[in-house]
């Protein structure tokens, strides 16, 4: 029979303090280091109950997800082990992801690589198969309502009420986030105004032309002033002075300490505005880095190359 | 709270009055229906009521039926152009989504029958009616809608896009408008009526207007009918639509 005291409840809780100690200062370790936690506390659990009658002092205090993931608080997404599927299609395949604060995030990759289901999974459109993220500290499973309240997202399509004027849509929606009415009215003016759809904000959205819609598309996503902004192929359809001026916009929201999560199909696009680039392909991250240094690492000479030498290949590897 | 469902109430009464198809639906076409009987029916029956005054109060219903189909089209419609996704991500709960919409289309019942009854005064219907009969009247109406709400969007569970809501919506709307508006009944065909809630709706305010008083035995017994029919009609529409509304 296992025998047990209370010495060696004492030195495991001092093992898991330890531990909790060693995470705090190894924040690119935590992944691992969650999974030595649990299974630690599984042992705990599995001891006690090799003793009949004895009632261990021991207590297994969990923390929460976040504090675990991001114990200095410098992450603003933070995606671990990310699987979803779809009948027997895998979309997404354990995908994982530390996006800081403050941080522009390009998540690259060909059609149906599993870039919008991921992000789908992050803002709670649709709910992991297996796996567990964090947004703004708070977990999708559970803290839905909490992300909402501090997100901002762009579809890829245009989604307009398109009988409403552009002032009017960017209202109701202002409204769903209970702004301030001064506050919206202020700020739907300042971008409508930098976004040049001033003129075009009091007539109704049905008449504008794609560009416009996918402008009004952006402002939505922004109105509510979100800490974390997921903007799915925002440029898409915008011709090049458009596309420039978005990308300058973009740029702007960066320097007021934004996080953005950014998928886009133009490559020059992640290169020109993105800190850091995922690449996905298959469901899977198969690539992640600054712009600069997957150059280097793939000795290519631009993000594009870089792009089209990993999923080429892995489309000449049959993955 | 509430600032979230007057935007979204304001929003669905600016589709009602911007959208033309809305519009003929849910006002023109009760209006132009009522014109019509009253100049066909008008006419026509013995005694010291025509023909026009007994098919009225089935008018009422008649009007509200159709919110079924506005109500799957609108949600269908939201839904393919991502616009419920795009709600979905912001803080506003399905329940104050699916409250602005009930709220919406109370409204637009009360405007139904006032119209309706307003046109049909003008066609020469005099019903034996007093105040609070009338407002009983638009508490049955009232039900009704909500009954349109939850039936549309079991509609919109179903359908794939708008246009097939507008025809799978005639599912519910035609035994509705068959056997449970002005349409006489068979015992066979009163045996489906009694499924139906537009039935007991017409069934109300058609004693109400010969002279029965709201609160008598029958009218709140009927009353009691649609107030649970509306109740689990709602909350089956709501459970299908989020669980298998594909949001």
């Amino acid at each position: 029979m296992v025998m047990r005291n209370t010495n060696d409840d004492e030195k495991m809780q001092n093992l898991i303090d330890e531990f909790k100690k060693d995470i705090s200062s190894k924040n690119n370790e935590i992944l691992g280091y969650h999974d030595k936690i649990d299974a630690l506390e599984q042992e705990i659990i599995r001891l006690q109950k090799l003793i009949p009658g004895e009632t261990s002092k021991l207590k297994v205090k969990r923390e929460k997800p976040e504090d675990i993931f991001d114990p200095d608080g410098a992450s603003a997404v933070i995606v671990k082990d990310l699987v979803k599927q779809f009948g027997d299609v895998t979309a997404v395949n354990g995908i994982n992801l530390d996006i800081k604060k403050g941080e522009l995030f390009g998540l690259l990759g060909p059609n149906g690589a599993g870039k919008t289901t991921t992000i789908n999974m992050l803002v709670g459109l649709l709910d992991p198969t297996e796996g567990t993220a964090s947004v703004g500290g708070y977990d999708v499973k559970r803290d839905l309502n909490k992300i909402k309240e501090i997100i901002g997202v762009c579809p890829q399509e245009p989604a307009v009420f398109k009988f409403l004027k552009g002032r009017e849509n960017v209202e109701l929606f202002g409204n769903l986030f209970e702004m301030d009415k001064n506050v919206l009215k202020e700020r739907a003016d300042k971008f409508f105004e930098a976004s040049g759809l001033k003129e075009a904000s009091n007539r109704k959205a049905k008449g504008y032309s794609g560009g416009m819609l996918r402008q009004l598309n952006l402002i939505i996503a922004l109105i509510n002033d979100p800490k974390i902004i997921f903007l799915d192929e925002p440029t898409v359809g915008m011709d090049p002075r458009v596309r420039r001026k978005t990308w300058t916009f973009i740029g702007d929201l960066k320097q007021k300490d934004k996080t953005i999560i950014l998928t886009t199909h133009y490559i020059e696009e992640a290169e020109a505005l993105c800190d850091r680039v995922g690449i996905i392909d298959y469901g899977e991250l198969i690539a992640l880095g600054s712009p600069k240094e997957l150059m280097k690492k793939h000795d290519a000479k631009n993000l594009e190359e870089v792009f089209m030498k990993i999923t080429g290949r892995r489309i000449l590897e049959g993955v | 709270m509430m600032q979230r469902v007057l935007a979204l109430v304001k929003m669905e009464l600016l589709k009602l009055i911007r959208e033309p198809a809305n519009l003929f639906l849910n006002m023109l076409f009760p209006a132009i229906l009522t014109l019509v009987f009253g100049l066909a029916f008008g006419g026509l029956g013995g005694g010291d009521s025509s023909l026009f005054d007994t098919m009225a109060p089935g008018l009422f219903a008649y009007a509200c039926i159709f919110l079924i189909m506005t109500v799957a089209m609108s949600f269908t419609d939201d839904r393919e152009s991502g616009l419920l996704k795009r709600i979905n991500v912001t803080p506003t709960t399905s329940t104050q989504f699916i409250g602005s919409h009930i709220i919406t289309n109370m409204f637009i019942a009360v405007f139904q029958l006032a119209i309706v009854f307003l046109l049909s005064l003008l066609m020469g219907f005099r019903p034996n009616v007093d105040v609070l009969g009338v407002i009983m009247a638009f508490v049955f109406m009232l039900f009704l809608s909500l009954c349109s709400v939850g039936l549309g969007l079991i509609t919109a569970t179903i359908a794939k896009s708008a246009g097939a809501a507008s025809g799978i919506s005639f599912i519910f709307i035609l035994p509705q408008m068959f056997f449970g508006t002005f349409m006489p009944l068979t015992e066979a065909t009163r045996v489906i009526a009694a499924f139906l809630p537009s039935y007991y709706v017409t069934e109300a305010i058609t004693t109400i207007f010969n002279g029965v008083s709201p609160f008598a035995v029958e009218i709140l017994m009927q009353l009691g009918i649609i107030a649970l029919m509306s109740i689990i009609i709602v909350i089956l529409g709501i459970f299908l639509f989020k669980k298998y509304g594909k949001v």
